[in-house]
């Protein structure tokens, strides 16, 4: 190290400790007043009921909805759609922080198949391919052969709880990702279990994060989301604030 | 405990283990927002900001990927986003170095100097020489920190020091051997 390296090292670390004595602790201080002041004993009690009670009110504005639509309107056969269209605003602005810079995206509401879930889809970027078995969110250009599958994928099982069907999952996932992580239960960004699998650790190794949920009644839903590691703070990043927005709305 | 399972940890939302990461990252963390903001403040302000961030949106963090450049970018956003909002209102006005009181106590011995020339120059190549020798990361650190071209941080590196050289080696030559 040359003689201006050590003096700059020298009088930096000279300086910024004359002018940060205290500091640390008045911030901690203010960390604790902002992030967990109104924390309960049981932290996951709080975090659990953010996300669970949430079917509840989407039901009553659900039918809410659709009773003032009704009253307005002679059409009795007007879509369910309609109802959906009343609750949430077609698109909105988002703030979404990618590779630790935030970046305020315009993404628009999307209806699974059937309209028994609503997700925002920054359609900037991806597009949402429908079909009977399963809907996926993909990049709007198909990538280049060279990078692995960018998609997330939603699908429904009806008559399989979640905690049962993630055993499921757990074992088909094992065959690519043999050291797939030990099944976690999340809260966000939705609420239910978390498998998550990396193939290697170079930049093209693929990725699995696959979310297993309840669908409010006697199934779950299995949401998949597939990208490299590289793509980690890119497409990763973007799927979960997608996914944020995820609501079932039968 | 292991990085990885401390992020996972707080990924679950275990308090403890967010304490952890903040006692072994807080340090660096606050000197660096000090040296960047030149104001007690201001770095006060930035780093609870990144701490709180990082707390929210550590479920988007992937702990296969080292965390020091995803958390000194959140630093980095929140200091220039704090220096920016200061700079809107006082615009075009530089910190007063000369009239600072806390440097006016000390004497301008050879280090002092070197710590006011390096604050002097533009934040262009102030912020990179910061990085490097404040918490010693690399060219290549400080480039994915930046979001800037290893190259681009290495010829900024390059002609900051030689500017600082330059408007140092006088004082270099007055106290130099007589």
């Amino acid at each position: 190290m040359s003689n201006f390296d050590e003096r700059a090292k020298e009088v930096f670390h000279k300086r910024t400790e004359q002018e940060t004595i205290g500091l640390q602790d008045e911030i901690w201080n203010g960390l604790e007043k902002e992030l967990f002041s109104e924390e309960k004993v049981n932290r996951g009690e709080v975090q659990t009921m953010k996300k669970k009670n949430r079917l509840i009110p989407i039901l009553i504005t659900t039918a809410a909805a659709l009773i003032i639509a009704f009253s307005l309107q002679t059409d009795t056969g007007m879509a369910f759609m309609k109802g959906i269209k009343d609750i949430f605003v077609p698109e909105k602005e988002i703030t979404q922080s990618i590779e630790g810079q935030d970046e305020k995206t315009d993404v628009n509401l999307n209806e699974g198949t059937n309209s028994q879930y609503i997700i925002y889809v920054d359609e900037t970027r991806y597009k949402m391919i429908k079909s009977d078995k399963a809907d996926v969110i993909t990049t709007i250009e198909p990538l280049p052969e060279k990078y692995p599958e960018v998609t997330m994928e939603i699908r429904q099982v009806t008559d399989q709880k979640p905690v049962d069907l993630v055993k499921q999952i757990e074992v088909e996932l094992k065959e690519e990702f043999p050291e797939l992580r030990a099944v976690e239960a999340v809260t966000e960004p939705v609420e239910g279990y978390l498998l998550y699998g990396l193939n290697g650790s170079d930049w093209d190794a693929k990725v699995v994060q696959a979310y297993v949920i309840s669908n409010g009644k006697e199934g779950s839903y299995i949401i998949t989301e597939n990208y490299f590691l590289e793509a980690a703070e890119g497409h990763g990043a973007r799927f979960h604030y997608m996914l944020e927005s995820f609501e079932i709305v039968e | 405990m292991e990085m990885k399972e401390l992020i996972r940890n707080i990924q679950a939302g275990d308090k403890n283990s967010f304490r952890e990461l903040y006692e072994a990252y807080a340090d660096y963390a606050i000197r660096t927002a000090s040296a960047i903001t030149r104001n007690r403040e201001m770095a006060k302000d930035a780093v609870q900001e990144t701490f709180i961030r990082v707390y929210r949106q550590i479920g988007s963090y992937n702990p296969e990927l080292p965390f020091e450049p995803w958390f000194y970018r959140i630093l980095m956003n929140e200091c220039l986003r704090y220096l920016k909002k200061e700079s809107a209102l006082s615009k075009f006005e530089h910190p007063d170095l000369e009239n600072d009181p806390s440097l006016a106590e000390e004497s301008f011995d050879h280090l002092s100097d070197l710590y006011d020339t390096i604050q002097s120059l533009d934040d262009m190549h102030r912020i990179p020489i910061i990085l490097k020798y404040v918490r010693g990361f690399t060219e290549k650190e400080i480039a994915e920190i930046l979001g800037l071209n290893h190259n681009t941080v290495k010829s900024r590196l390059f002609k900051g020091r030689k500017r600082l050289k330059e408007q140092l080696d006088p004082i270099d030559k007055e106290e130099g051997p007589q």
